[in-house]
């Protein structure tokens, strides 16, 4: 028995409709998780590197803490574990305003969080210690030397390993399809179940999630051009 | 390298004139020959088939063929027959059977019109659809209560799909496997979980407090459970579908059903009126 390829399966019905609004569901929690990971990024990794213990620990403590764990179980932990813990009417009022795409935001940001901010440890401690001394030296609190000089820098140097991170992050997305987040990797799967032509459904998939993929890179290579600090490293191609 | 040519090409005419031959298959043929029929079946999905605490492979899909398929296909090829039983799960029956490695799938499997297009089906021999499985006093009582409502189920199960078709006003949330399903409703993410309403009460039955759950509502999708054979399979499909009738009428199908599904069996699901209608309408009685 012959496979018998038939592609107008994603175009024709619904399968067209279900696999955009797939799309517009990874992209809109990957970019919420997106912000949330770089802000608790910046706050841990910056965090690790300051001159006083009580905050080096607790910035360890949160990035071991949930980088070590599976993403899988930081998915179920947010959607099964945490809505016991609120009042009953609170709950309520999550479950109907979509509490799985919430739970599934959360995992994702705070998961890549923590993975985000060793990248940005790496990125500070790649800076001369004499460029904290000097700011210091001139005034500075360690709350601004932090915010004016040392994060903007290496914010700009970390760029590569940044867009690496970012780009799992909307890969790891996929993940929320568990707590039944309407991804596009579940839309994909749908299609599948829907038209029993699992090559074609899963192909779109892979070609939609390289596009954006690659648009990603191509975005932040750009971004990596333009901010590269001449001197600090060395012009991309 | 063009003598290895040849020999490939021809390889490849003869393999591709020998596979569709186009004859009929005829299982009885082979049966008469061997005195086996293989069936394939389930090893976890009690009660319709499965291994028992005591190691054995049982189940009420399995009994119906030991005492009414085998009988009629016995008469049928004149002589005593022996039962071997295989593993079959759903994406493997259905090559199992064209690859002949068995004669007759008996297990869980629903028979749709999409199947019917590769397989054949004996009659009906059980019977179930879609209904709720919520908290005890729930509002929810059916199909018609669903709009608004938070509504599991399983990715990709017609359930599912009838319920975005039709009822809309439902909110639909669908999860990868039955226990993440069944979490979301023990806590409350979702109102209700619906599926096929056997696996529900087999659901129930398994949770550690069976008292605080109700299946409910009327059947809103049907999912009739046939033994599949390979198609165009005339003389076997009709001795098949003998031995299921005989059953019907003679009652023992109904003995057998309450030995799994009566008040002592091992999964009280009690055959509505409607159900048994509906079999024995189907039997062609």
């Amino acid at each position: 028995m012959s496979y018998q390829f038939k592609w107008s399966v994603l175009w024709s019905g619904q399968s067209g409709g279900w696999l955009l609004q797939g799309v517009a569901t990874t992209l809109a929690i990957s970019g919420l998780a997106w912000i949330l990971a770089v802000g608790l990024g910046i706050l841990a990794g910056a965090a690790r590197t300051v001159p006083w213990r009580p905050l080096r620990l607790a910035g360890t403590f949160y990035v071991e803490f949930f980088r070590n764990v599976p993403l899988l179980v930081w998915m179920f932990f947010w959607y099964f574990g945490v809505p016991p813990l609120l009042p009953r009417g609170v709950q309520d009022w999550l479950f109907n305003h979509s509490a799985e795409f919430w739970a599934g935001m959360f995992a994702l940001g705070v998961y890549h969080g923590a993975r985000m901010s060793e990248v940005i440890r790496s990125g500070i401690n790649s800076i001369p210690r004499t460029q904290f001394e000097a700011s210091v030296a001139m005034g500075l609190t360690t709350f601004q030397a932090y915010r004016l000089i040392i994060v903007p820098i290496a914010l700009r140097l970390i760029v590569p390993p940044a867009t690496n991170e970012s780009l799992n992050l909307l890969k790891n997305s996929s993940v929320a399809l568990t707590i039944s987040v309407a991804e596009l990797t579940f839309q994909t799967r749908q299609v599948e179940t829907y038209t029993a032509k699992a090559i074609e459904a899963l192909t779109a998939g892979t070609l939609i999630y390289l596009v954006l993929c690659v648009s990603i890179a191509w975005i932040m290579a750009r971004v990596e051009r333009r901010f590269a600090i001449p001197g600090l490293i060395a012009r991309g191609g | 390298m063009r003598r290895m040519l040849s020999v490939v090409v021809a390889l490849a005419v003869t393999l591709a004139l020998a596979a569709p031959v186009g004859a009929q298959p005829d299982t009885t043929a082979k049966i008469k020959e061997t005195g086996v029929l293989t069936i394939g079946t389930r090893t976890g999905s009690p009660p319709f088939a499965y291994i028992n605490k005591d190691n054995q492979w049982v189940g009420f899909s399995i009994d119906l063929v030991e005492q009414l398929v085998k009988p009629a296909v016995e008469k049928e090829v004149g002589r005593t027959i022996k039962i071997e039983k295989k593993e079959s799960t759903p994406p493997t029956r259905i090559p199992l059977l064209s690859s002949n490695a068995v004669d007759l799938i008996a297990g869980t499997m629903t028979d749709t019109p999409q199947r019917r297009e590769v397989v054949d089906f004996s009659l009906t021999f059980f019977y179930t659809g879609a209904q709720f499985l919520v908290k005890k006093g729930s509002p929810i009582k059916g199909v018609n209560d669903i709009a608004g409502k938070r509504i599991a189920s399983q990715q990709g199960s017609t359930n599912a799909k009838i319920i975005r078709e039709k009822y809309p006003q439902a909110q639909l949330r669908e999860f990868p496997d039955q226990p993440a399903a069944f979490q979301a409703l023990i806590q409350g993410q979702v109102d209700a979980y619906t599926n096929d309403g056997i696996q529900l009460a087999g659901l129930k039955a398994k949770s550690p407090n069976p008292g605080d759950w109700e299946v409910v509502g009327d059947f809103y999708s049907e999912e009739p459970y046939g033994m599949a054979m390979r198609k165009g399979d005339v003389k076997f499909k009709a001795a098949v579908d003998a031995g299921l009738r005989n059953g019907f009428e003679s009652g023992k199908y109904f003995e057998i059903y309450d030995k799994w599904f009566g008040a002592k069996g091992e999964l009280p699901y009690p055959m509505t009126p409607t159900v048994k209608a509906y079999l024995l309408k189907h039997s062609g009685k």
